[in-house]
């Protein structure tokens, strides 16, 4: 299976060299990942050729990583009926770049270009129709940047003075509880009060003298090590 | 003047059907077919009659409106308790707010609940409804859908079942019978 | 004389209509009854689930695929527990396996009931809801017996299912399984051959097999377009290929196609439930990885060992290891998917739910041009869309 999906990848770089920088399979996915302005060239390619036929588009979200240069992935997920393949494919982008539609290829994207752009504010030029579609109406920002409350900024009541319902800034009586499970083993970083005295000691752990600094930093180092294996 | 307030509203209502509510009802059909009339206090009829017909109004809005729906059907059959779900605001006495209230639908929930007529009560139904529950930390939900009306009677469970929502109903009749006004 | 301007009318349906399955609400302009655009709001559900997922845990996850589509919640937490298994690398002994699977077909008929009823209640008919919700509430109280929940099971767990089933459990349901066809057949002789259904469905809302993979129709939908089509055959899972059971499909496309289809489905849901029956293999229902699963109550007596794994996996959770999946599983509706992102943490850093009804939903308009008004309500019943999952 892998086999046979790493050919259908080499087989689409080989005729997308331009468009295609990376193909690669993760878990038995073939993930392709292309350049945003040649994505409709790509999609077309994967939907007509014989060896592709991948008619379906099944899904398409964004993905956003803020520690990343352009931020947000677009990512489109397609099926092939007739080889029985799925294949994914990747494309970067920003607040700003839009991204071409591809309403013109697949009907279905209509819909899930209209959440992306909802959901994370991603741009898709030429749609036929860029509303919001699930938020509230007049809803502002993009919910599920990384950036974004989980509580978002307003909430609603009814007013009895007004008669209509109206949004105020979120006031909740117990906050949500997100307890951190990476940090509390690798150590204090930050200075302690009482700690000034030891003047030498570096906030990064390098300049201190004592074993236990050197301990200290072996530890906070551990998780990386266990996430890498 | 000497009227003898006769006890049909206050006290048929509580007594069960048995042989003391049948003494009661002969007595009552007597009086009735002696002097052509019958006396009692008007509001306590009135709430006993409305206790028996509560219309709710078809309102699903998510997982609670499919136990909601099997409360109507054949197994927990609410028409036996005279609560048969119509769809317009306008027949309508009680609201079951059947699941999450985001807030995009809060005003179209609120229009509804306008458009109700006097007297009317709300159940909330789940904990979705009643405080936000699962989803009460959410940028999108109505953290109890009592932000935006008045409700008398909160049903806790995700979903409720069919029995829980049943139960909720003969609470709201009961209140109706304790505290319900002809004037609400 | 002058001509008068004649002027489309716009008609709002819903948010709050009985027959829009929740809360829909469709804008239509129609020029007499005859729709010319119609324009799905959705959202009015939309509850962040995608969102909160993100801040919750792996098995804090779980509860939310069973609010997403509530009338059948096993299949998805099916697609979310192999995403994670995927993710993991984790392997499920083949009892969780056919547990899993006898559940998932529960769903699938706890689904397809709900939506041939309230289809036909759609159309007018209102027997079959009688007759056939009394079949839920029994299924329902199957899933009761197994996880104890009536509706939202929370049982597949990533790593097998929650709790093993009580063994007078499969005896119940199979002695059901004997007599549900005749409940079938009941149905069908009120809906299949009636004269006012058929008016109704037939020829209605067509949508050809072109069109449906233009739009991304998958399950049912796409079945009744002609095109044999079901991922547990294609794309197997959690040994589906063990199961010997058919594809129906349709030859039109239309609503009666539909509804047909899912009658069929039934039957075919029926058979796999059967076979569950006769193969259930013995020995433990969830992997045995401590990391993943939790130990046994009565272990954690004993074993000191057993109540750390307990108490680490009920706060912090597991860490899965960083990666992506698209996993896919057939749900009664269509294609349900779950694109899960891991980081490492113990948290989801993405969580895409890819709902089959949202696609469908979105054909809207195709389906319903030139037709009546009464149409829609036909069209919108035998899409069979919920809208926990279409809002997310």
């Amino acid at each position: 299976m892998d086999l046979a999906l790493q050919d259908l990848g080499d087989y689409i770089v080989g005729h997308l060299p331009d468009e295609v920088e990376d193909n690669e399979i993760k878990l038995g996915e073939l993930i392709l990942s292309a350049k945003a302005d040649g994505v409709i060239k790509v999609l077309k390619f994967l939907r007509d050729d014989v060896n592709c036929r991948f008619k379906q588009l099944v899904d398409i979200c964004g993905v956003d990583y803020p520690d990343r240069s352009p931020r947000f992935e677009v990512v489109y997920n397609l099926l092939s009926l007739a080889h029985n393949n799925r294949v994914r494919v990747k494309i970067r982008t920003d607040e700003e770049t839009p991204v071409p539609t591809a309403t013109g290829v697949f009907s279905a994207a209509n819909w899930w270009e209209r959440e992306a752009w909802d959901l994370y504010g991603i741009y898709f030029s030429e749609h036929p129709d860029l509303r919001r579609i699930l938020t509230d109406y007049g809803f502002e920002g993009h919910p599920l940047r990384k950036d974004f409350p989980l509580t978002g900024y307003v909430e609603l009541r009814y007013d009895d003075e007004h008669k209509r319902v109206v949004y105020e800034p979120v006031k909740l009586t117990q906050e949500y509880r997100d307890f951190d499970f990476l940090s509390p083993w690798e150590g204090v970083q930050r200075m302690l009060p009482g700690d000034e005295k030891a003047g030498d000691f570096d906030l990064d752990g390098e300049a201190s003298e004592t074993g236990g600094g050197e301990d200290d930093k072996d530890d906070a180092e551990d998780p990386d090590k266990k996430e890498d294996a | 003047m000497g009227v003898t307030t006769n006890p049909l509203a206050g006290d048929a209502a509580s007594l069960t059907p048995g042989a003391e509510q049948e003494a009661l009802l002969n007595q009552v059909t007597d009086e009735l077919q002696d002097k052509g009339f019958v006396l009692a206090n008007v509001d306590k009829l009135v709430n006993w009659a409305r206790t028996g017909s509560l219309w709710p109004m078809t309102f699903g809005l998510a997982c609670c409106a499919v136990e909601m729906i099997h409360s109507y059907c054949s197994r927990y059959d609410l028409d036996r308790f005279g609560v048969v779900p119509r769809p317009s605001p306008r027949q309508s006495d009680v609201i079951i707010v059947a699941g999450t209230l985001t807030n995009k639908m809060a005003p179209a929930f609120r229009k509804v609940y306008d458009q109700m007529a006097e007297p009317r009560y709300v159940i909330s139904m789940g904990s979705c409804a009643n405080a936000g529950g699962y989803y009460h930390y959410s940028y999108a939900v109505v953290r109890g859908c009592d932000r935006v009306v008045p409700v008398d009677i909160y049903v806790p469970g995700c979903p409720p079942t069919a029995e829980a929502l049943i139960y909720g109903i003969l609470q709201l009749q009961k209140k109706i019978k304790r505290t319900g006004m002809l004037w609400r | 004389m002058a001509e008068t301007q004649i002027r489309n009318f716009n008609l709002n349906f819903g948010p709050q209509h009985p027959s829009a399955h929740g809360v829909l609400r469709l804008v239509l302009e129609m020029d007499g009854e005859i729709i010319e655009r119609a324009d799905p709001h959705i959202g009015l559900l939309h509850r962040g689930t995608e969102k909160l997922i993100e801040h919750k845990n792996y098995l804090q996850a779980v509860p939310y695929f069973d609010r997403l589509d509530y009338v059948s919640p096993q299949n998805q937490e099916h697609a979310f527990a192999l995403a994670v298994e995927k993710l993991l690398g984790l392997v499920v002994p083949p009892r969780g396996q056919t547990l899993r699977v006898l559940f998932a077909e529960i769903g699938r008929v706890l689904n397809h009931i709900f939506s041939v009823c309230t289809f036909a209640m759609d159309t007018g008919a209102m027997t079959p809801m009688l007759w056939l919700f009394e079949e839920r509430e029994k299924l329902m109280e199957f899933c009761e017996r197994a996880s104890g929940a009536r509706m939202h099971m929370n049982y597949f767990r990533p790593g097998g299912v929650a709790f093993d089933v009580p063994p007078e459990l499969l005896d119940d349901i199979a002695a059901w399984a004997e007599t549900f066809p005749k409940l079938i057949d009941d149905c069908e002789t009120l809906l299949t051959e009636n004269r006012i259904f058929k008016q109704r469905t037939v020829d209605i809302g067509v949508i050809t097999a072109d069109e449906c993979f233009d739009w991304g129709f998958t399950g049912p939908n796409l079945r009744a377009a002609g095109v044999p089509w079901d991922l547990r055959k294609a794309q197997p899972y959690d040994g589906y290929e063990r199961f010997d059971f058919d594809i129906p499909i349709g030859k039109h496309g239309d609503c009666y196609d539909r509804y047909l289809v899912r009658i069929h489905e039934l039957r075919q849901s029926l058979r796999i439930i059967d076979q569950c029956f006769g193969d259930m293999p013995g020995g433990s229902c969830k992997s045995d990885d401590r990391k993943i699963t939790p130990p046994r109550r009565a272990d954690m007596k004993n074993s000191m060992e057993a109540l750390i794994h307990h108490f680490k996996l009920f706060t912090e959770g597991y860490h899965v290891p960083a990666g992506e999946t698209y996993t896919a599983v057939e749900a009664p509706k269509g294609e349900f998917a779950v694109y899960l992102i891991s980081d490492g943490t113990n948290k989801p850093y993405r969580c895409k739910i890819r709902a089959p009804g949202f696609a469908h939903l979105q054909a809207m308009e195709l389906l319903s041009k030139g037709h009546m008004l009464a149409d829609v309500v036909a069209n919108i019943g035998s899409l069979d869309v919920v809208f926990g999952e279409i809002d997310r």
